[in-house]
């Protein structure tokens, strides 16, 4: 019976790293329900029921996609935890749904925590190899961060299943609501480092105004990200055919501002 | 410059073979997945120029510093049309790499003004559109606990996101060469320069707008006639937190004050606040 689970374990470990690892080999959603709940489906004997269980979960995650900076729940791990959970204890369909909602929020936030401090640690470390022209030590770290975050997150799904539901359910009690929530606050600060530092690269005293444009034909005309960039085109096109005469200050290295 | 068969090059007049092309490729798929905070997909981005920048700076350490550094900005772009940008940046670097007065900065712009334009035609399109067919096709089948559901969805999506992978890449090469080869004397460059990062800009500031999210649901006034906080900042300007946060961090990097710093106040503040009841 233990040597069952210890095996189950391990193949919910390769099935879980082949889902996240979708990223790696083309971005082909392959960590969508519809296609993880039926591998969790062969791994544990009942592909029929796993495809089936991979519809209805796919659906409750229907509007969870990656635009952006915003990061949706852990549909791999929530999936994973769901189906298996239905398949092993022969429950109804929809204790998958009640079990994946509250596991993907929890795992996310352990990837954000990958994301936020590991990964972002190991692209400073990257920047200094490339400050060295070590091009062969920037590779190694991309690579190794790649597969790595997605090994540790497979290692938590698989740590998940070994200790059971009930378990994770308790874990999930004792976090402090404040911090689930907080998390998700800064979650919505967070993407203004990036454009901080973009804007850093690119700003001057002259520029400035443009980004103001930009930014109040969203704020006020809800005009999409898409139409602003064409609207800066036409701009650009202006500024671009106006008489070379006078002659324009261009330097964008100039960033005094 | 070489007719050997083994180094067959992308261009005539290109020093990038056929082999380099493939590696980009096939690292372009990696894109997403080293995210982090801080600058998104730079990482697996720089990985993905890596082969091009081996090739032209093979042998200059300096060029390839900078090269290297260039390549670890910020990206944030849809994984299935990125390759568009890799091959305009790597046509460019190969201009730089043979132009004495190519303007380096200039790939940096090109590729923020792009990457925003870019993402907003990949994302509505691979995460939108084709996903929400590719979902409403096979759950159809999954219903019923028919395999051909997983692998009608693996084929909708994936035989677009291949095929606009590929040609994406190759456009870019192909447009990205003629189009900069044409480019002599430094007006041109600069003046070019100057156009793409209003475009950027004029991006970046819209994605304050719409990606950044404060809000103060703090509920304020005398009893009967309550109102958070955030439809009094609403009534003044929509997005003023947001572009005051951006504003805010901008003037702490200017002092030099570390990014992870910064992100860790964030978390700080943000938990702090909803403790509170603020956030």
């Amino acid at each position: 019976m233990n040597t069952n689970l210890v095996v189950q374990s391990l193949l919910i470990v390769l099935v879980a790293f082949i889902s996240y690892m979708h990223c790696y080999i083309g971005s082909t959603m392959s960590n969508r329900p519809i296609i993880v709940a039926p591998l969790v489906g062969l791994v544990l004997g009942d592909l029929t029921l796993g495809i089936q269980i991979g519809a209805t979960l796919e659906l409750i995650f229907l509007g969870a996609v990656p635009i952006g900076a915003s990061n949706p729940p852990d549909m791999v791990s929530g999936t994973i935890i769901g189906t298996s959970f239905v398949i092993l204890s022969g429950s109804n369909i929809g204790a998958a749904v009640a079990l994946a909602v509250p596991v993907a929020t929890l795992v996310l936030l352990f990837d954000n925590l990958l994301m936020m401090f590991v990964l972002t640690s190991s692209s400073h470390m990257a920047d200094k190899y490339a400050k060295l022209g070590d091009y062969k030590a920037v590779e190694r770290i991309v690579v190794l961060s790649s597969i790595g975050n997605k090994l540790i997150l497979a290692l938590v799904v698989g740590f998940a299943f070994y200790i059971g539901i009930p378990v994770i359910e308790q874990v999930l009690e004792v976090i402090p609501a404040f911090i689930i929530t907080g998390m998700d606050v800064a979650a919505g600060m967070l993407p203004a480092i990036g454009f901080a530092m973009l804007a850093k690269m690119l700003l001057t005293k002259e520029l400035f105004a443009y980004l103001l444009a930009g930014f109040l034909l969203a704020a006020y005309f809800q005009l999409p990200v898409f139409g602003i960039a064409l609207v800066g085109l036409v701009i650009a096109l202006l500024i671009f055919h106006t008489k070379t005469g006078n002659n324009m200050e261009v330097n964008v290295d100039d960033n005094e501002f | 410059m070489t007719t050997n068969s083994n180094k067959k090059t992308v261009e005539s007049n290109s020093l990038i073979t056929k082999k380099d092309w493939w590696q980009v490729f096939r690292r372009s798929c990696t894109l997403d997945a080293a995210w982090n905070y801080e600058r998104q997909q730079n990482m697996n981005y720089c990985y993905a120029m890596i082969p091009i920048l081996k090739r032209l700076y093979g042998n200059d350490k300096e060029k390839m510093a900078e090269a290297l550094q260039r390549h670890l900005e910020f990206m944030s772009c849809t994984p299935h049309v990125v390759s568009l940008l890799m091959g305009i940046t790597g046509a460019m670097e190969e201009e730089n790499a043979n132009n004495e007065n190519f303007e380096a900065s200039s790939i940096s712009a090109v590729k923020t003004s792009l990457m925003g334009p870019m993402a907003g035609i990949g994302d509505s399109f691979f995460w939108g559109t084709l996903l929400t067919i590719a979902i409403g096709i096979g759950v159809s089948f999954s219903t019923v606990g028919s395999i051909v559901g997983p692998i009608a969805f693996l084929l909708i999506i994936n035989i677009p996101g291949f095929l606009s992978r590929y040609y994406c890449l190759d456009f870019g090469f192909k447009y990205g060469v003629k189009f900069f080869a044409n480019m002599d004397g430094n007006d041109v460059v600069s003046k070019l320069t100057k156009v793409a990062s209003i475009v950027g800009l004029m991006v970046i500031g819209g994605m304050i707008a719409t990606t950044v999210s404060i809000q103060i649901p703090l509920e304020v006034g005398v009893e009967g006639a309550m109102a958070s906080i955030q439809s009094y900042i609403d009534q003044i300007m929509p997005g003023l937190l947001p572009l005051c946060l951006t504003g805010g961090i901008y003037y702490l990097l200017g002092k030099n004050i570390k990014t992870t710093t910064i992100l860790l106040w964030i978390i700080v503040i943000s938990c702090l606040g909803v403790l509170v009841g603020i956030l």
